[in-house]
C-alpha cells in the first residue's frame, strides 16, 4: 500500500481528470475575499476608464491564466472600459493577447484603435516597467500590428501611467514582484494580479500591504470570477477535474500512510 | 590585468547602479540603470549566437558519430532551422516567411509549440500526485502538520471540499482563508522573501567588493 | 580586494582626468537644470533605504575585516552543503555522472550568479575525483560563465587535459524544452547525484521527480519561495533562500567569504529587532510614526 507503482498513480490520475470531461459537472465555487476585492475595485472604477491588462503568462499556464483574461477582459468590455494590453513575454504573449482581445471585443462590438489596442512585445521588462512612466509612445512607438500609435484614437489621450485607472497582471512568473516595485510602488497605479496556484501564496503578502487591490490564484481564483461575473467560462468547466483529482490525491495520501502504519506495526510485531 | 579589470568594472557599475537608485531618473546618473540594462539587453542578443553554436555542434556531432539516441538529435536540428530559418526571412517574400499570423513560425508555434508547452506543464498534476504519495508521510510531528494542513487546503480549493466543509460546523473556509492563508503562510513567505533578499543583497555586496570571484571562474 | 585597488583608482583618476571633469560638469549642469525647474536630483524621500544601505555595508565590511584578522566565526551546519562532496563521491564509485543545473534563469538573476559560484566548487570536487559531471544551461550569456568556471576549476585541480568545453552545454531558450531534455538525460544516463542551485520555476517538480524516478541523490536550492516545497518533497537535502547565497561562502570555508554571511545575520537581527519594536509600538496605538519610517518608494 505504502509502495505502489508510480504508474498506478498516473493512470489514477488521468483518468480522475477525463471523466468529467466525458460527464460534465458544474460546481459553484465560494469566492475568496480576494477574489471580491479584486472584483469589487474593477466595478468601483467609472466607465470608460482606461486600463491594462497585462499578459505575462506563457502559453504552458494558459489553462490557469487564460480564463482569467478572458473574464477580465469582459468584465472591462461591459463596463465600456478602454483597454490597453501588453506583454513581456517574448514566446507567445502578444499572440494570446491577440487572440483573447479580438475575440471578445467582437462580441460586445469593440473597435480597435478606438476602445482598446494591443502594444505588443518589447525586450528587458524593467526598463519597459520604468520607461511607460515617463513616456508609453517612448517605448511601444508602434502596436502589436506596427501601427504607430499617433494613429491610434485611443492613445491619443494615454500618455503614461497616470492616464492609467487601474493595472490587471495576469502572470505566471515573477514579473508580477517587478510591476509591483517599479509600477505600483513608484508611481502609485492601482494594480491586481492573477497568478497561478504555485505562486499566488506569495502574494498574500502584497494583498495585504495593500499593493495589489485583489488576487485571483490558480483556475480556482479563475472560476471565481466567472462567478462573479456571471459569465460560465473554462475555469468553472475545469473545477469538476481539479475537485476529482485533489480528492485523488488526499486519498493516495492516506492509503500511504495507512500503510506506513500498518508496516509499522507489522514490523514491530515480527521484530517482538 | 586579468583578473583586476573585471573587478573594477564590478565595482563601478555596482556601486553606479546604487547610487543611481537614489537619484531621480532624469538626471545622467539616474538614468544609469536604464542605460546600463538596454546595454545588457544589447550583449544578450549578441550571446544568443553562442547558444545557437553550441546546441548545433553538440548535437551535430552526436549525428555524425550516430551516438545512442542520434535520430533525435538530427530532429532537434532539424527543427531549430525549420522554425527559425523562414521566421528570419523577410515577410515581403512570401506570407509563409516572418513571424506574422499565418506564418510558419506562427503555425509551428500555435500548433506544436505551444500545445507541448502546455503538455509538459499539465505533467505536474501526475508527478505532484507521486511525489504526495511517496512525501506525505506522518513520519514525525512536523510531517504530520506537513501533511494535514496540506490536505485541508487542497481541500478548500476545490467545490467538492467546500461542500464538505460546509457540512460541519464552524466557518473553516473563513478560518483557513484568514489564519492559514492570511496568517501562516504570509509570515513564513515573508520571513524566506526578507532572508533571501538580504542573502542576495550580502551576495551582491561581495561580488562589488571583489570578494566572491567564483562567478568569473577566479576562485 | 578594493582596498588594495586604490592607489591603482588614484592613477586611473589621474589619467581620466578630462572625463572626471566632464561627468562633474554634467552633474553640475543636471543640478543646475533641476533647480530651474524645480526638479529634485536628489531622492529624499529614499533616505531610509540609504540608511539601511550604509548600515549592511558597513556591518558587512567589518565582520570581514575581523575575519582577514583571524578571529573565529562560527557557522551552523547545512546538511545540504555538508552532502555535496559525499554525494560526488558516491557518484564517482558508482561510475555515474554527477548533473549540476545553475537554475533556468538569465546571468542577470542573483541566483543565476550563486548557482554559477557553487558550479566552481562543484567541479573542483569533481574534476578531483575525474567523475563526469553534465551542466545543462538555458541561456547563452549562462552557457558562457560556466564554462568559464568548470575550465578554471579543472585548471587549478591540474586537470586541465580532462576538461571538456560540452561539460557545460546550451540545451533550449524555452523553460519546458529544456526540461524535456534534462528529463530524457537523467532517464537514460541515470545520474548518481542531481544537484540543483539558482532560480527554478514550474518545472522544478517536473525534474526533482524524475531524478528521483532514475535513483539520483539530490541536493536543491532556490530563493523561490513557491517552488521550495517541490524541493523539499521531492529532494534529499534543499537549500533556503538564503542558504543558497551562503552556501558558496560556505564550502570555499574562506574567513574573508564567511565574514560577508555573519555581516548578513547580524543586519538580520537587526530587522527582527525592528519588527519587534514595531510590533509592541503599532498593539500600543503609537506606531504610527515607526511605520512611515519605513515606508517603500
Amino acid at each position: 500500500m505504502q509502495q505502489m507503482d508510480r504508474r498506478w498513480v498516473y493512470l489514477m490520475v488521468g483518468i480522475s481528470v477525463i471523466i468529467p470531461f466525458l460527464l460534465p459537472m458544474t460546481l459553484p465555487v465560494s469566492i475568496t475575499p480576494e477574489a471580491r476585492m479584486l472584483y469589487d475595485f474593477v466595478e468601483a472604477l467609472p466607465d470608460s476608464s482606461t486600463v491594462m491588462l497585462v499578459f505575462d503568462y506563457y502559453p504552458s499556464t494558459i489553462a490557469e491564466c487564460e480564463p482569467m483574461t478572458i473574464a477580465a477582459m469582459h468584465h472591462f468590455f461591459r463596463k465600456d472600459c478602454r483597454v490597453i494590453t501588453l506583454s513581456n513575454i517574448p514566446l507567445g504573449g502578444p499572440t494570446m493577447a491577440e487572440a483573447v482581445t479580438r475575440a471578445i471585443a467582437e462580441e460586445y462590438g469593440k473597435v480597435y484603435g478606438v476602445d482598446f489596442v494591443n502594444l505588443g512585445y518589447k525586450a528587458n521588462y524593467v526598463a519597459v516597467l520604468s520607461g511607460m512612466g515617463q513616456s508609453i509612445e517612448s517605448i511601444f512607438p508602434t502596436d502589436n500590428s506596427g501601427t504607430p500609435l499617433s494613429q491610434l484614437p485611443l492613445m491619443h489621450s494615454v500618455v503614461n501611467y497616470e492616464q492609467i485607472a487601474f493595472i490587471f497582471e495576469v502572470a505566471d512568473n515573477a514579473t508580477a514582484d517587478y510591476w509591483v516595485s517599479i509600477v505600483n510602488a513608484g508611481y502609485g497605479v492601482p494594480m491586481g494580479c492573477g497568478t497561478t496556484a504555485v505562486s499566488a501564496p506569495k502574494y498574500y503578502a502584497f494583498v495585504d500591504a495593500g499593493q495589489f487591490v485583489g488576487l485571483l490564484g490558480g483556475m480556482k481564483g479563475a472560476a471565481e470570477y466567472e462567478q462573479l461575473i456571471n459569465r460560465q467560462g473554462d475555469a468553472m468547466v475545469g473545477m469538476g477535474a481539479q475537485s476529482l483529482v485533489h480528492l485523488l490525491i488526499i486519498a493516495l495520501v492516506i492509503i500511504g500512510n495507512l500503510g506506513f502504519f500498518v508496516g509499522g506495526i507489522g514490523k514491530r510485531r515480527r521484530i517482538g | 590585468m586579468k583578473t583586476t579589470v573585471p573587478i573594477i568594472v564590478a565595482f563601478v557599475a555596482g556601486v553606479a547602479l546604487v547610487l543611481a537608485f537614489f537619484f531621480d531618473q532624469r538626471t545622467l546618473i539616474g538614468s544609469l540603470s536604464q542605460e546600463l540594462r538596454i546595454w545588457l539587453s544589447i550583449v544578450g542578443g549578441f550571446t544568443l549566437l553562442l547558444g545557437v553554436v553550441s546546441i548545433t555542434r553538440v548535437n551535430f556531432a552526436a549525428v555524425r558519430q550516430r551516438k545512442e539516441g542520434w535520430f533525435y538529435k538530427l530532429i532537434t536540428l532539424i527543427s531549430i532551422f525549420a522554425m527559425a530559418i523562414p521566421a528570419l526571412l523577410p515577410s515581403s517574400w512570401s506570407p509563409l516567411f516572418g513571424r506574422q499570423s499565418g506564418s510558419i513560425y506562427d503555425w509551428l508555434f500555435l500548433y506544436m509549440d505551444a500545445p507541448m508547452m502546455a503538455t509538459m506543464f499539465a505533467t505536474l498534476a501526475f508527478y505532484i500526485a507521486s511525489a504526495a504519495y511517496r512525501a506525505f508521510r506522518a513520519r514525525s510531528p512536523e510531517s504530520t502538520l506537513l501533511l494535514v494542513t496540506a490536505t485541508v487546503i487542497m481541500l478548500w480549493r476545490v467545490p467538492m471540499g467546500e461542500w464538505l466543509f460546509e457540512q460541519l460546523p464552524g466557518d473553516i473556509p473563513f478560518f483557513l482563508n484568514t489564519y492559514i492563508m492570511n496568517g501562516i503562510n504570509m509570515a513564513v513567505q515573508r520571513g524566506i522573501i526578507i532572508g533571501a533578499a538580504l542573502g542576495a543583497a550580502s551576495m551582491s555586496l561581495r561580488i562589488i567588493l571583489g570578494i566572491e570571484r567564483t562567478y568569473m571562474g577566479k576562485g | 580586494m578594493v582596498y588594495s585597488l586604490v592607489p591603482k583608482l588614484r592613477l586611473y583618476i589621474r589619467r581620466y582626468y578630462y572625463l572626471a571633469l566632464f561627468w562633474t560638469i554634467s552633474l553640475l549642469s543636471e543640478t543646475a537644470l533641476a533647480q530651474e525647474t524645480e526638479r529634485a536630483i536628489f531622492r529624499t524621500d529614499r533616505i531610509n533605504a540609504l540608511i539601511l544601505v550604509l548600515v549592511f555595508s558597513t556591518v558587512v565590511i567589518i565582520y570581514t575585516r575581523w575575519a582577514r584578522q583571524g578571529k573565529t566565526l562560527f557557522l551552523r551546519k547545512i546538511p545540504g552543503l555538508e552532502a555535496v562532496e559525499e554525494a560526488v563521491g558516491r557518484a564517482t564509485e558508482m561510475g555515474r555522472p554527477v548533473l549540476y543545473i545553475p537554475g533556468i534563469s538569465e546571468l542577470d538573476e542573483i541566483e543565476t550568479i550563486a548557482g554559477i559560484s557553487i558550479l566552481g566548487r562543484v567541479a573542483k570536487i569533481t574534476a578531483q575525483y575525474d567523475t563526469p559531471l553534465t551542466v545543462p544551461v538555458r541561456y547563452p550569456l549562462v552557457l558562457a560563465a560556466g564554462q568559464e568556471v568548470v575550465e578554471q576549476a579543472y585548471i587549478e585541480v591540474g586537470k586541465k587535459d580532462s576538461y571538456d568545453k560540452d561539460i557545460v552545454r546550451y540545451v533550449a531558450g524555452e523553460q519546458f524544452a529544456f526540461t524535456a531534455h534534462v528529463n530524457g538525460y537523467m532517464m537514460r544516463e541515470r545520474p548518481a547525484t542531481n544537484i540543483y542551485m539558482g532560480a527554478f520555476f514550474a518545472e522544478s517538480l517536473l525534474l526533482a521527480e524524475t531524478g528521483n524516478a532514475a535513483g539520483s541523490i539530490q541536493i536543491a536550492g532556490t530563493a523561490r519561495p513557491e517552488q521550495l516545497p517541490f524541493f523539499i518533497a521531492a529532494c534529499d537535502y534543499t537549500l533556503m533562500g538564503e542558504e543558497l547565497y551562503a552556501a558558496s561562502a560556505y564550502l570555499s570555508h574562506e574567513p574573508i567569504m564567511l565574514g560577508g554571511l555573519k555581516g548578513q545575520d547580524f543586519v538580520k537581527m537587526l530587522i527582527v529587532f525592528a519588527i519587534i519594536l514595531g510590533v509592541i509600538l503599532t498593539t500600543a496605538g503609537v506606531g504610527q510614526w515607526y511605520i512611515d519610517l519605513f515606508r517603500a518608494v
